[in-house]
């Protein structure tokens, strides 16, 4: 269970911000925080609207992303502090990530009183209209006294309290459970994903034709890209464009990426196809992404993308178990985003996992046994049938006339004779 | 007369609480004089350890010290006051305390039928911690509903018994800063209990 925790103070000490990090910490096995914080968001101004600043975007997409929020919040003057109110009207201003979401509330404050009164406001705000939150009833958690409620390792002291915070979270997960099926599931945006390739965003290469087999040699051209031994300064460094290259080659893993126009535009170019895990071709480089994959698997492509361009996922994995049983072939579509948080486009990696599984048994000495008590989920599933036709991001383009071929952002064949085709994105939706 | 502050409990450029405290300006100019307070220039508030105030505070608190009360109108953001409001309230009871036992007088506008009644509600409440301690004018609301249609041409409210139900609060109002410049026995525990109110040592 993925949630966030909104720290509701933007001072720069603040027990609110040790109880989220307290709460992360001591249940990490039982939820996953992250801990968000809110000091760069600007103070709410309905005549300068900032929405699309790079703070409240952030905010956005993690809040959409997570299955839940908790929001620890102090007290000021017998309300909520204005950083968190200002936060809040950011987010039912032009957007409404927390419409729907499930809410915990908790507080911590010097008095005795645990920010009581601010949580009850917070509790209304959470209701308007605009805001459309969901907050757990009940099971306030009001930490008073604060200054004397954590050890010097930042643990709450009191075991009471401990077990209390343990039964609100366990609460809070159940309550995510069952709100999640009385919700209405999510607008699917997966439609609008153009796979075409015909918008054009500041980096498109104009005047080149996308499915040309010299992609790269025409588009560089026209450009004037740096090559050899140019130099290409990074955020934290200077690299000559064959150092790059060799970087780029030496990943132990296929990399691919497509930008927020739907081009491919560039893969690490290391191997032929029939060697890589997911086979692709110098020429495939500059095409729309609609050219990389049959039609059949343009649904699932376009919701992977979409997934990542609108924030609802960071990473999507997708396990493909056509390489046999002796690999962990996971194919991760990572969304890569810019200092403002603005979708760039999507960094697809392949990586056989059982070398590392491997080494890590081996240096610590452990042995893999099955958990019985863990019901196999959709995805890794699909591995128990090792004949089934596996795609994900892609399928297929050409027809290969022998093995199962698997395969991502590339060509590789989609067999008609093959029995019941599995399609590793979307049972992973199925799980997901 | 007396001498009032008009707080402006919003840091937009187009607000009717604004257009509302005009109108009482206007209205009430042989009666007091009403001084309109802005706050959108007020930075966000993050309790600064240093403790030190923004100039645009401390002449805001200075004002506020010297008036004879102070009228807030608030819009209502998410059922309560905006972030822009509570901001200014938070700069003026950290460290200084101007609101401490002041006649305050809510008045509040919004654009659908409630005339940001909740928000009102919230703001009492807000006006209580002892940190503000002001003395707020009990069991009398102005709500200002439909705001966007509520002005004419002149910026006058349209409606005559809005009007007189202004008249009879802001008439009201004015005894009540008599009645409060009074209840003066408790004045020096209050203060005090807002000066001792210190975020570091409680």
């Amino acid at each position: 269970m993925k949630l966030v925790g909104i720290v509701g103070s933007n001072a720069d000490f603040s027990y609110n911000r040790l109880l989220l990090q307290y709460i992360k910490k001591h249940f990490k096995t039982f939820v996953d925080i992250e801990i968000l914080e809110i000091k760069d968001v600007p103070l709410f101004n309905q005549s300068h609207d900032q929405t699309d600043s790079a703070p409240i975007q952030k905010l956005k997409r993690k809040v959409l992303a997570a299955d839940g929020v908790i929001i620890a919040t102090p007290e000021h003057n017998h309300t909520i502090p204005a950083g968190l109110k200002s936060v809040l009207e950011w987010l039912s201003f032009k957007i409404q990530p927390l419409s729907n979401k499930p809410v915990m509330i908790v507080g911590a404050s010097y008095y005795n009183q645990g920010s009581s009164r601010a949580q009850l406001h917070l509790r209304q705000i959470l209701e308007a209209p605009g805001v459309n939150a969901i907050v757990m009833p009940g099971n306030e958690f009001l930490l008073g006294e604060v200054k004397d409620a954590f050890d010097d390792q930042n643990n709450l002291k009191d075991q009471g309290t401990v077990d209390f915070l343990q039964t609100c979270l366990e609460k809070f997960a159940k309550f995510i459970k069952v709100m999640s099926a009385i919700n209405e599931p999510q607008k699917d945006l997966s439609a609008e994903e153009d796979l075409e390739a015909t918008g054009k965003i500041d980096t498109t290469i104009e005047g080149v034709d996308m499915s040309a087999e010299d992609w790269v040699e025409q588009a560089s051209k026209k450009v004037g890209a740096a090559e050899g031994d140019a130099y290409v300064k990074l955020n934290r460094g200077i690299l000559t464009v064959n150092q790059l290259n060799a970087f780029l080659a030496s990943m132990p893993m296929e990399l691919t990426f497509a930008d927020s126009n739907n081009q491919f535009l560039f893969y690490n170019y290391t191997a032929e196809k029939e060697d890589m895990f997911a086979g692709r071709v110098p020429g495939q480089v500059g095409n729309p992404l609609a050219n990389c994959h049959p039609p059949a698997t343009y649904k699932n492509v376009k919701w992977v993308i979409s997934q990542l361009r609108h924030g609802n996922e960071d990473v999507v994995r997708i396990h493909v178990p056509t390489h046999g049983p002796d690999k962990y072939v996971v194919h991760s579509y990572q969304a890569m985003r810019d200092e403002a948080d603005n979708y760039m486009g999507v960094n697809e990696y392949i990586l056989d996992f059982q070398p590392i599984i491997d080494w890590y048994l081996q240096q610590t000495g452990q042995r893999l046994a099955k958990d019985e008590t863990v019901d196999v989920d959709a995805t890794s599933s699909a591995s128990t049938t090792q004949t089934e036709q596996v795609d994900s991001v892609s399928g297929a383009s050409e027809k290969d006339n022998a093995t199962v071929e698997a395969d991502s952002v590339s060509g590789a064949s989609e067999k008609a004779d093959e029995p019941a085709e599995v399609d590793s994105v979307s049972s992973a939706s199925v799980k997901s | 007369m007396n001498h009032f502050i008009g707080l402006v409990g919003t840091n937009s450029d187009n607000s009717t609480n604004r257009k509302l405290l005009q109108f009482m300006q206007k209205r009430f100019s042989d009666k007091a004089t009403i001084e309109l307070m802005e706050i959108q220039d007020f930075p966000i508030f993050n309790k600064p350890v240093s403790e030190q105030l923004p100039e645009v505070v401390q002449n805001a608190a200075e004002k506020i010290r010297q008036s004879d009360g102070v009228v807030i109108s608030t819009p209502e953001y998410d059922h309560s006051i905006p972030a822009a409001l509570t901001n200014a309230l938070n700069w003026l009871s950290y460290g200084i305390y101007p609101f401490v036992d002041k006649p305050v007088m809510i008045t509040g506008a919004s654009y659908g039928t409630l005339g940001s009644s909740r928000a009102q509600s919230h703001l009492r409440q807000i006006l209580d911690a002892p940190e503000l301690k002001a003395r707020i004018m009990p069991s009398s609301e102005f709500l200002l509903g439909h705001s966007l249609q509520a002005f004419n041409e002149e910026n006058a409210l349209n409606d005559m018994d809005q009007v007189k139900k202004l008249d009879g609060l802001f008439k009201d109002f004015q005894v009540f800063v008599e009645l409060t410049n009074q209840l003066t026995n408790a004045h020096e525990a209050n203060k005090k209990e807002a000066e001792d109110f210190d975020w570091e040592t409680i």
